[in-house]
């Protein structure tokens, strides 16, 4: 006992959250009757490298490769079976602090709802069933100078198990016995609807595929992050599935 | 092969490993000089996160965007560190009421409101941005970076090696205490750093100290007004990253005087003038906080003696959200001293209207707010306050 917890604090190894779950607003499909358009937020992408310790140290090439990559790869998968998948642009003055601020908007609400509705722990009694979430109907203001029906978020983070890293895992497993993690990839893929703000579809998973730093890892990763995307009305599954 | 050989052979392969990370190549010269950028894979991913840090800074609410305001700690800054430094740091003063500053690998600098309401003049202001600028200079966060990187790899091999003996050990915070000893060795090199450039600019040198030595009256006032026990001569314990204010506060005394004490400027007024028009902002943001002992010891500190009418009415704010006792008269006495000077702000009269709706003279208290909305016209609460004015 003593031996596990002194290992576990030493480690910082996080309990295995071997978990990925989606969750779509009832009744929300994508659809069908008139072409929709996806805008794709800039992807909030953070790849780096463990170190034996577990201490993570950014990588510069890897997160603007991974970034680039993971874009592409978000379009050419044809979320919801639309090809009319576009990147926000940029903004400038005061458009820019209104895209700014639902940004922010969107990471905030789907913290809460990662950790509050989504995986089993700490969930909210209110929030087990249902799906009722919203960056408000604000939002249409962005789309009234884009165009574009819904937005796609993209979150992932990425740190590589160093060569320290695993030899510290063998050592651990060989020698002592001890379960050392290395490496954590997570991930969250949401679709908000940009007339109303509600959060319509979220996908999360803590230990995601794909080695993004390639792109046909970063494929990979695209795909999983659009597992379980909204169907099209009376369809079938998504073209990402 | 025995356990204790394979845990030899391992730390045999960790330096190993650490031999591969050598061919990095070692940033070197000054991450100020122009056209510097940066070296080796772990500054690159430093800056290169700093940047998308940066990005989202750059359109953020919280970002102060007042030209004047931001010229004017930005000159500061150049008059410290040189006109070519200067131009590799960006700054953003940031609405959050907190007593800091903090400085990115990159060169982004964040100023907090909650410092530009401390600093009492330019040459304290001076202080704090030399202190930030030193740990850019000196590439502090790289170090930083490595220290805890070695210090959490050595604990978790020696952690998982005690395993194979009867006596399994976390080795963690041992390892962590020394890395955050380092990091408060990094702050008071900040410290020296920045006291030397205020002196070579020409600030007067105590005003470095001066900082930590209200900091630590401030608590007091803190502490009492709450009536509870002041922290601050508590030791902070091995885990914290800043030595402690008293400390600081001690050294650089000692030091300011060491390097002389013959220059006087601190540039008094025009620091006041600059902070004029985000004034008023800070102290509402202070006075939010509900932290009534520290807001009246900071305004007692700006006002020196000489309360304006800025000055009380902010005083009069405080009492007016407090409103135990006798503070709603203090309030209302406050708000009309205020008027009598002439400079007080428009907020005076709103104010003193609100209490009077609770102190007593309705009539007053309409004809006060009234002419609040005559002074302000644009005011976000101008439905309810106008319902109030005529009676509804």
């Amino acid at each position: 006992m003593a031996r596990a917890l002194a290992m576990a604090c030493a480690l910082a190894a996080a309990p295995s959250l071997a978990q990925e779950k989606a969750a779509v607003k009832p009744g929300f499909s994508m659809p069908v009757d008139k072409p929709v358009r996806i805008l794709v937020f800039r992807p909030s992408v953070k790849v780096g490298s463990q170190s034996a310790g577990g201490l993570v140290t950014p990588n510069a090439d890897w997160t603007s490769n991974a970034r680039k990559l993971l874009s592409e790869a978000v379009v050419a998968a044809r979320p919801g079976g639309t090809s009319d998948v576009v990147f926000m642009p940029e903004l400038e003055g005061d458009d820019a602090l209104l895209l700014a601020d639902y940004q922010a908007l969107f990471g905030a609400v789907a913290d809460t709802v990662l950790q509050h509705r989504l995986f089993k722990g700490d969930r909210l009694p209110t929030k087990k069933t249902g799906f009722e979430y919203t960056l408000g109907p604000g939002v249409s203001r962005l789309a009234d100078k884009v165009g574009g029906d819904y937005g796609l978020f993209i979150v992932t983070n990425d740190a590589f198990g160093s060569t320290g890293r695993k030899l510290l895992q063998i050592f651990a497993a060989g020698a002592v016995g001890v379960g050392v993690s290395s490496g954590q990839h997570i991930g969250y893929a949401g679709l908000v609807d940009l007339k109303t703000g509600d959060l319509v579809w979220i996908n999360a998973d803590y230990q995601m595929g794909g080695d993004v730093r390639e792109a046909d890892g970063a494929a990979k990763r695209a795909k999983q992050l659009l597992e379980d995307f909204p169907a099209p009305a009376g369809g079938v599954a998504g073209a990402a599935r | 092969m025995n356990a204790w050989q394979a845990g030899i052979g391992t730390v045999l392969l960790l330096f190993g490993t650490a031999n591969a990370h050598a061919k990095e190549p070692k940033p070197t010269g000054s991450p100020s000089a122009a056209g510097y950028a940066p070296i080796g894979r772990d500054e690159k991913g430093l800056w290169a996160e700093a940047e998308e840090e940066e990005r989202e800074l750059k359109t953020s609410k919280l970002v102060v965007r007042d030209a004047g305001a931001n010229a004017y700690v930005r000159h500061v800054l150049c008059r410290i560190t040189g006109e070519e430094a200067c131009a590799k740091v960006r700054i953003y003063i940031v609405r959050a009421p907190i007593f800091n500053a903090g400085m990115f690998p990159n060169g982004m600098m964040r100023v907090y409101t909650g410092l530009l309401l401390r600093v009492r003049d330019e040459a304290e202001l001076a202080a704090v941005l030399g202190h930030e600028f030193t740990h850019f200079e000196r590439r502090h966060a790289l170090s930083a970076l490595k220290k805890e990187r070695n210090a959490r790899s050595w604990a978790a091999w020696l952690t998982v090696a005690s395993g194979l003996t009867n006596r399994p050990h976390n080795y963690l915070p041992e390892f962590l205490a020394a890395f955050y000893s380092y990091s408060r060795d990094q702050e008071r090199e900040a410290d020296l750093g920045g006291l030397k450039l205020l002196h070579d600019a020409g600030y007067q040198t105590m005003a470095a100290s001066s900082v930590w030595l209200r900091q630590r009256d401030e608590k007091d006032a803190q502490a009492a007004a709450l009536g509870v026990k002041s922290l601050k001569d508590s030791d902070y314990g091995p885990f914290e990253s800043h030595p402690m204010n008293v400390e600081r506060m001690t050294y650089l005394a000692r030091e300011a005087q060491a390097m002389g004490t013959d220059k006087s400027f601190d540039g008094l007024t025009d620091f006041r003038q600059a902070m004029a028009p985000i004034w008023p902002m800070l102290i509402e943001d202070q006075i939010r906080l509900n932290d009534f002992g520290a807001s009246e010891y900071l305004l007692a500190n700006l006002a020196r003696g000489d309360w304006t009418g800025s000055l009380l009415y902010a005083r009069a704010e405080l009492y007016r959200a407090r409103a135990k006792g006798g503070d709603l008269l203090t309030a209302e006495t406050l708000y009309r001293q205020a008027i009598a000077r002439g400079d007080a702000p428009a907020g005076a009269w709103r104010g003193l209207g609100l209490t009077l709706t609770r102190t007593g003279n309705q009539t007053e208290a309409r004809s006060t707010l009234t002419e609040y909305l005559k002074r302000n016209p644009d005011a976000p609460d101008r439905a309810m306050l106008s319902a109030i004015a005529e009676g509804n």
